[in-house]
């Protein structure tokens, strides 16, 4: 049974309002995603 | 002086060149071998797949840019490798056949002191029976001009829903072992979302087929992710969407031909079944080019640099599911018979794939081959590039720039629909995209970088990043600042 997000979830995927913090949240996500940075792993063992 | 070659235009290819052009002095020479005349964006292609674009949006000339920033720029397909050279040449070369001109066929070798093979995946669609788009009520969105025919026909469909015809709409992998779920999954909520815009949605049945064992796989092996305060799987936010966008689906089935509205497919269960459709977008398998390459003497040696893609630093020995381990992917790119040879991209060759291996009873493999998205694309072209920039500009043969797909996040953000104020979005952020379950023993992945989000802000973020991408790829002011 597939979950179903709620009336008021919905509303919220959609509000441009929240949806604008939404993006600045994502944003500041993958920007920590790129900070991270990338390495190898196998001296890291 | 050196001279570096890249092979092909593409996310990988275009990123290499773009930083070695900026890495090194006007002295060493950069040279682009690369059949199209344009780059394209490809991940808005399914935004002209809907009508929504054009290709004026997604591509732009090469010649003028590459000339600009003092790149050499070659319009020919490279056939074959030569890394010691033959009797005439005293250094690696690789041999390429003119496309287009009044040089059209004729060959060239182009001789290096570093080849970076940034030719991506060859679109496999003779893999599968019927599936060449354009014939059989199939269509694709991997290219601009596969995705532009796409819009028309479906424009075609749209007309005949709006008098009344009832129709039937299948998107998803076109083969067995096929990947880039994601640009399918992509496409198919387009379509839902602009039927509705198009006032049409009543009239289609829309169905997603699929090689995953589960929805949401991506080959990536079924991740588990942060949303909001709890946990979430693939398979839930798949299966969220579209039932979300009244979207059917049927999974674990390795599709092996299609005829005119009809795709043939296995399912692991072993069972032979068929799916009929008036509109199909069927992601065709991904294979190397069928490279050969010589030693001096012209002795094959095919199988020193391709296993399929280009054989690099990984650990391709075969072993069980259970012993996979991040260590098994590359960090550097590099061939290991010939140091001067890399291979960022999707052009190299992986060591084995993300998801779990699964066979039916009659020994099909129907499972995703491992994606390799925009992001670790462009990362891996430019830890090549900053590693043979530091190798001339040192005069060394040091490493010193890893990038292990087990150690290295991405973004992932698929669309579900157009538009500023009715699109939409999922927007997924992974690490690493490789599961390390050694230092995340319960999901394989860090919960604090593995997050999920559905909604508007998901299409303002994948804009934006067409925007920034198509920016960066034209080299205009700081692109260097926009990541990859
Ligand atoms: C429809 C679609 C949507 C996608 N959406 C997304 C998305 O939203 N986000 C994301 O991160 N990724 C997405 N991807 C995946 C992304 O496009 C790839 O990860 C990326 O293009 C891989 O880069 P590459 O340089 O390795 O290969 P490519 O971009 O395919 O480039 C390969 C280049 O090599 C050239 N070439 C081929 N053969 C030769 C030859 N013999 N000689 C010389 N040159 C040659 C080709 O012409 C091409 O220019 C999508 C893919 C598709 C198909």
């Amino acid at each position: 049974m597939a979950i179903k997000p709620t009336k008021f979830q919905h509303f919220l995927m959609r509000n441009p309002i929240m949806q604008f913090f939404t993006y600045i949240y994502l944003n500041i996500k993958i920007l920590k995603i790129v900070r991270i940075g990338h390495d190898g792993t196998r001296n890291k063992k | 002086m050196a001279k570096v070659v890249i092979i092909g235009a593409g996310v990988s290819g275009h990123t290499a060149v773009s930083f070695l052009r900026k890495n090194l002095s006007k002295q060493h020479e950069v040279v682009m071998i690369s059949p199209n005349s344009n780059y394209q964006w490809i991940p808005s292609n399914i935004w002209i797949g809907v009508g929504r674009m054009t290709e004026k949006h997604t591509i732009f000339p090469l010649a003028p840019l590459y000339k600009k920033k003092k790149i050499t720029f070659i319009q020919a397909k490279v056939t074959t490798f030569h890394p010691e050279g033959d009797n005439e040449i005293n250094k690696g070369f690789v041999k390429a056949e003119f496309v287009t001109g009044n040089k059209k066929g004729q060959t060239i070798k182009v001789d290096y002191d570093y080849l970076i093979n940034a030719t991506g995946p060859k679109l496999n669609f003779e893999a599968t029976e019927g599936l060449l788009p354009g014939t059989n009520k199939v269509v694709s969105v991997c290219t601009y001009d596969h995705a532009l025919h796409a819009w028309k026909e479906l424009d075609a469909l749209i007309q005949r829903m709006r008098k009344g015809e009832h129709v039937k709409i299948l998107i998803g992998t076109g083969h067995a072992k096929a990947t880039c779920q994601g640009a399918a999954f992509e496409y198919i909520l387009n379509v839902e979302s602009e039927l509705s815009r198009h006032k049409v949605r009543d009239k289609a049945t829309i169905t997603w087929i699929s090689n995953e064992y589960e929805l949401g796989d991506f080959g990536i092996d079924n991740m588990t992710m942060k949303w909001g305060r709890k946990l979430m799987t693939g398979k839930e936010l798949g299966e969220m969407v579209f039932e979300n966008q009244g979207v059917k689906h049927i999974k674990r089935a390795g599709v092996y031909k299609v005829e005119d509205g009809k795709a043939y497919y296995e399912t692991l269960e072993g069972e032979y079944k068929e799916e009929e459709f008036d509109f199909g977008m069927l992601i065709p398998s991904f294979s190397g080019h069928g490279f050969k390459a010589f030693d001096k003497e012209g002795t094959d040696i095919t199988d020193k640099l391709f296993k399929g893609f280009m054989i690099v630093d990984a650990d391709y020995t075969p072993k069980p599911y259970e012993e996979w381990s991040v260590q098994d992917w590359p960090e550097t790119y590099q061939n290991p018979s010939y140091k001067n040879i890399f291979a960022p991209g999707i052009a190299f060759a992986p060591p084995h794939t993300i998801s779990k291996p699964r066979y039916s009873p009659n020994g099909t493999a129907i499972f995703p081959s491992p994606p390799r998205t925009g992001m670790p694309s462009g990362i891996t072209a430019r830890l090549v590039a900053d590693n043979i920039s530091d190798m001339i500009n040192t005069g060394t043969d040091n490493i010193t720039h890893l990038g292990s797909m087990g150690n290295m996040g991405a973004a992932c953000i698929a669309s579900t629909g157009y538009g500023i104020l009715r699109g939409g979005g999922v927007s997924i952020t992974t690490y690493p995209i490789v599961p390390d379950y050694e230092k995340y023993p319960e999901t394989g992945r860090n919960l604090k970088h593995t997050i999920g989000r559905v909604g508007l802000a998901g299409h303002w973020i994948k804009l934006s990043l067409h925007y920034a991408f198509i920016w960066k790829a034209k080299m205009k002011p700081f692109w260097w600042l926009i990541p990859e």
